[in-house]
Order: structure tokens, then C-alpha cells, then sequence
């Protein structure tokens, strides 16, 4: 019994290593830096207290990268979910092709983020596909391209990131929609029910679980949108966000305390809105 | 009514794959030509710009890194998620349910918290700009855990109970006995983390310096910063991080999106 435990523990060593190494231990340091002053040019750990909390919310650069993140997750999740859930019904039946076009909307999603990041670079550009469809459809697009303007370049990027992500949660709701039993829709068509009232009657409130996961996830992931800005925009035309804050405050100035500070902080807003919307997803999931 | 259900659904795939196809696109036009929305049907295709990828310049070092990386990482997982899943599913010892709790929480922490403090440490470590920074963190990783110890927990302890009343060794009965009838779980595993890590580029990008060790995405995300902006060349190196996902999602489709699903709708 003594060498079950020993193996259990031995099997589960790799696991323990990294977890403390590489998640929990960053993840306090983290936290103590951000109470400090360490910087590349001054590497000692002076504790200054809530001193760094105190200057983010007085930082320009700062708030303007929180607000355009807040743009960012309240205004591309509502969009994504909709549409996810619109080709999850289009494409929850069987009909000859459904695999072909069930592939084709996942594609984006397992490609690399950099790569399409890259492609809408040159789609959003003056010379760009995107540029000269806009122009001919009458939209008069900025002189020069999305995403060299203050005006266009956050939304050019948020419609880029739906554009990407709709196929995953697609695949989730069709999931989801696979779990719904057949007898309940035949019941409901024995009772002459329209296909309206079936779809506020019964497959919205059985998805519910599925669809409050993927705001959840969603959140998570979109609080923290860095690579597309990095690569589109490097921040700038008022499109930077938290985590492109952090990156130039903490590896490109190399204040590190500052921004294990805001870091913190965007970690709480996410960790708020998970509590939040996880309440939500276990008392609607018992219903 | 089915007519035009499926001109909608024809006109969406178009929006979906137009941007790969574009890329590809360009690629193929001859050095030096222009690159208005007229070459989409251009007649002129040439391979040039693949060859001179292939002969000269920092993309084929790219390209062989992230795939030395992520045969590395993914062996890794394979192994450690597979020996942390069963630890997990079969044997009791003291601090496992705290352990495993571990695993659920470490999901849920954003990868943003994580970036000044691991540059840091892989700085202090001597670690940084080496390919030790890119493989370590990732050998294992909670999603992979979790999948593996929700496969044992269907399977029967029969065989294994024969194995040790057979005299068997706790690592024999690990790689002769339950690792066999893992095997759809760890193909599930092993094409989630190698397309995963194959297309990271947050934590690539931030501990590596030089283009020695760079993996593929971080390169092409930094090659604008080298020259004016050279589309050709951009979109050959971005159809190289391309094509083998391509290529596996072709072969691997339904183990794909099990690995999705199951992750996502067991919770």
C-alpha cells in the first residue's frame, strides 16, 4: 500500500515540478514585484506599497489601454456568440455537404493567430482587398488603410478576431446541440409548435449551460488580446490594450514592478468576471 | 427554401476561406508583380518565392525550430499528461484532491500574469533565448491532465490488478498495460498540443531574442521590423505555418474536434 503511495506521488512528479516552478511561483512573484519598484536600471526589490496601483489609475497610457480593452470584450463577444450559434443552427442537420462547410467555418479558428493577423495586415492595407471593397461598395475608407487610423484600426481588428473565432464556438454549440434529445422536438411538433417557438422553448434554454460556458471562456481570452495588436497595429491609432501595456511597460521598458502591477489588475477585472458569470452558469446549469 | 439555404452557406464558406486562399495567392505571384485584387485570377503562378524561402534567409531556421519545439513538447505531454492522468484517476496518496483542484485552478489563470515573472525567471535561470525556455514550461499542461484522467475513469482496473497480482511493476504495468488503451485519448492529446503549440507565440515570443532559436510565428511577427514590408515574402513564410495544420486537420479531423468538445462540454 506504502508503494502505491510513493508511485502516485511519482507518476504525478512532472505535474508538481512544473506547477510550482513555472505557474505558482511566477505567479507570486508576480505579485510581490508589483509592490516594488524593480526595473532593469534599479534591480533591487525596494517595496513602495500601492504606489504603482496609485500611479496606473493616474496613467494616461494605462486607461486608455483598459477602455479600449473593455471596447474590445463587450464589443466582439456579443457579435461572436451570435453568429457561432447562427452557423451551429444552419449547419445542425444533415444535408450532403455539411461536413465540407462545417470544416471550412472551423479553418480560421485552428490556424495560427499571427498568420491571419499577417493576411489582414495586407487585407486591411491601402492597396488591400478589404481597402478597395469598402471603396467600391461606397464606405469611404481611411487614406491610408484600416488599420493606420484612429478611427478604424480597433474595430478593423475586432471584426478580424470574429471573423477568426466563430467556427470554434460553433463547433461547441453543435456539441451542445447534439445533446438536445429528438423526442422533446417531436413532442413539441405532435403539439403544433412553430420552429420559433421551439427554438425559445426548447433548444435556447437546453443550451444554455454550453452558451454560458462559451461567454465565459470568451471573456477569459478576450480580456487578454495582445497578439493581433502586437502584429497589426504594434499599438498604436488608439488601439492598444491591458496586455499590450504590459508587454511595452514591462519588456520594452523594462519596468517590471509597474507592470506586474497592472497585470494584477487585469487579472483581477478577469477574475471578477469569471466569479460573476461562473455563479451564473451553475445556477442556470441546475435549473 | 433549400436553394437558398444553401447559396448562404456557400457565400459564408467563401468568407471563411478567402483569407488562406489569398495568402496563397500572393505567395504564388512572380517577384516583383503587383498585388491588386485583380492577380486573384491572375494567370501568372510561380514557386520562387517558396524557393528562395528554402535557399536563403531565416524562415527554414523558423520553420525546423518550431518543429524540433513541438515534437519535444508534444513527446513531453504525451508522457507526463499521461502519468499525471493516471496518478490522478487510480491511486490515492495524501494532497491528491488538492493536487487535482490545482489542475482545475491553473486553467483559469490568464496566461497575461504570467508574462514579466517567467521572462524573469528563464532570465535568471540562464534559460532565456534558449530552446530549454520553449520546451520546459509546456510539458505538461492541466487541459492534457484532465483529459487523460477523465479516459482512465471509463476504463475497467482489471488489467491492471491482474498485472500486480501477476508481480508486475508499477512503471511496467504504466507503459505496458493502461498506456495501449489509452491510445485515442493520447492521439486526441498529442494533435491538440502540437497544433497548440505549433501556433503559440506569446510565451515564444517573449523568451527568445535572437532568431537562433525563434519559432515560426515569432519570426514572421517580427519580420516587418526587418525591412519594408515584403507581402511576398510574408505570405510564402505564413503558408509555411500553415500547411501542416492543413495537413493534420485533413488527417485528423475527428480527433480534433473531440479534443474540443470533450474539453469543453464535460465541465
Amino acid at each position: 500500500m506504502k508503494s502505491r503511495q510513493l508511485a502516485g506521488y511519482l507518476f504525478a512528479s512532472p505535474w508538481i515540478t512544473i506547477l510550482l516552478a513555472f505557474w505558482l511561483f511566477p505567479l507570486l512573484y508576480s505579485l510581490v514585484l508589483g509592490f516594488t519598484d524593480y526595473r532593469l536600471m534599479k534591480p533591487t526589490f525596494d517595496w513602495v506599497g500601492f504606489d504603482n496601483y496609485i500611479r496606473l489609475f493616474s496613467d494616461q497610457g494605462f486607461l486608455t489601454a483598459l477602455k479600449n480593452t473593455f471596447i474590445f470584450v463587450l464589443g466582439t463577444i456579443p457579435i461572436t456568440t451570435a453568429i457561432s450559434l447562427v452557423f451551429a443552427l444552419l449547419l445542425n442537420r444533415n444535408f450532403p455537404g455539411r461536413t465540407i462547410f462545417r470544416s471550412g467555418y472551423f479553418m480560421p479558428s485552428i490556424t495560427s493567430l499571427v498568420v491571419i493577423a499577417l493576411i489582414f495586415s495586407n487585407l486591411y492595407s491601402r492597396d488591400g482587398y478589404l481597402y478597395l471593397l469598402a471603396d467600391m461598395l461606397g464606405i469611404s475608407p481611411p487614406e491610408n488603410g484600416f488599420l493606420l487610423s484612429n478611427r478604424t484600426s480597433l474595430a478593423a481588428i475586432m471584426a478580424m478576431d470574429i471573423w477568426m473565432s466563430v467556427g470554434y464556438y460553433m463547433l461547441l454549440f453543435l456539441a451542445g446541440l447534439k445533446s438536445i434529445p429528438e423526442e422533446l422536438y417531436e413532442a413539441a411538433e405532435v403539439a403544433g409548435a412553430s420552429a420559433r417557438r421551439k427554438f425559445f422553448s426548447i433548444t435556447l434554454p437546453l443550451l444554455k449551460p454550453v452558451l454560458l460556458f462559451i461567454i465565459v471562456i470568451n471573456t477569459i481570452k478576450s480580456f487578454q488580446v495582445f497578439i493581433e495588436i502586437f502584429v497589426m497595429t504594434r499599438g498604436r491609432y488608439g488601439s492598444s490594450t491591458a496586455v499590450y501595456f504590459i508587454y511595452e511597460t514591462g519588456l520594452s521598458r523594462f519596468e517590471f514592478g509597474y507592470a506586474s502591477a497592472a497585470a494584477y489588475i487585469l487579472f483581477f477585472i478577469i477574475a471578477v468576471f469569471s466569479v460573476v458569470q461562473l455563479g451564473l452558469l451553475k445556477q442556470r446549469g441546475i435549473q | 427554401m433549400k436553394i437558398l439555404r444553401y447559396l448562404l452557406l456557400i457565400a459564408i464558406l467563401l468568407v471563411m476561406v478567402f483569407p488562406l486562399f489569398w495568402m496563397f495567392r500572393v505567395s504564388l505571384l512572380p517577384t516583383g508583380s503587383g498585388l491588386t485584387p485583380k492577380d486573384l485570377i491572375g494567370p501568372s503562378i510561380t514557386m520562387s518565392i517558396y524557393y528562395d524561402i528554402a535557399t536563403s534567409g531565416n524562415m527554414l531556421k523558423y520553420f525546423i525550430n518550431s518543429t524540433v519545439v513541438g515534437m519535444i513538447v508534444t513527446g513531453g505531454n504525451i508522457l507526463f499528461c499521461f502519468m499525471a492522468g493516471y496518478a490522478f484517476s487510480r491511486f490515492k496518496f495524501i494532497g491528491k484532491n488538492i493536487l487535482f483542484y490545482s489542475v482545475i485552478l491553473v486553467l483559469m489563470i490568464p496566461a497575461h500574469i504570467l508574462i514579466i515573472p517567467l521572462y524573469l525567471l528563464m532570465f535568471h535561470l540562464g534559460l532565456y533565448d534558449t530552446y530549454a525556455a520553449l520546451i520546459l514550461p509546456f510539458l505538461v499542461n492541466p487541459i492534457g491532465i484532465f483529459l487523460i484522467k477523465q479516459y482512465i475513469d471509463t476504463l475497467p482496473s482489471s488489467m491492471e490488478e491482474a498485472a500486480r497480482i501477476d508481480g508486475a511493476g508499477e512503471f511496467h504495468i504504466l507503459l505496458r498495460v493502461v498506456m495501449p488503451l489509452c491510445k485515442p485519448a493520447l492521439a486526441v492529446l498529442a494533435i491538440q498540443v502540437f497544433l497548440t503549440n505549433w501556433n503559440s507565440f506569446l510565451f515564444p515570443f517573449i523568451l527568445t531574442g535572437s532568431d537562433s532559436v525563434r519559432t515560426l510565428p515569432v519570426g514572421l511577427a517580427l519580420y516587418q521590423g526587418h525591412q519594408a514590408i515584403d507581402w511576398q515574402h510574408l505570405m510564402a513564410g505564413s503558408a509555411l505555418a500553415v500547411i501542416p495544420v492543413l495537413v493534420i486537420f485533413l488527417f485528423f479531423q475527428r480527433q480534433i474536434v473531440s479534443g474540443i468538445t470533450a474539453g469543453a462540454i464535460k465541465q
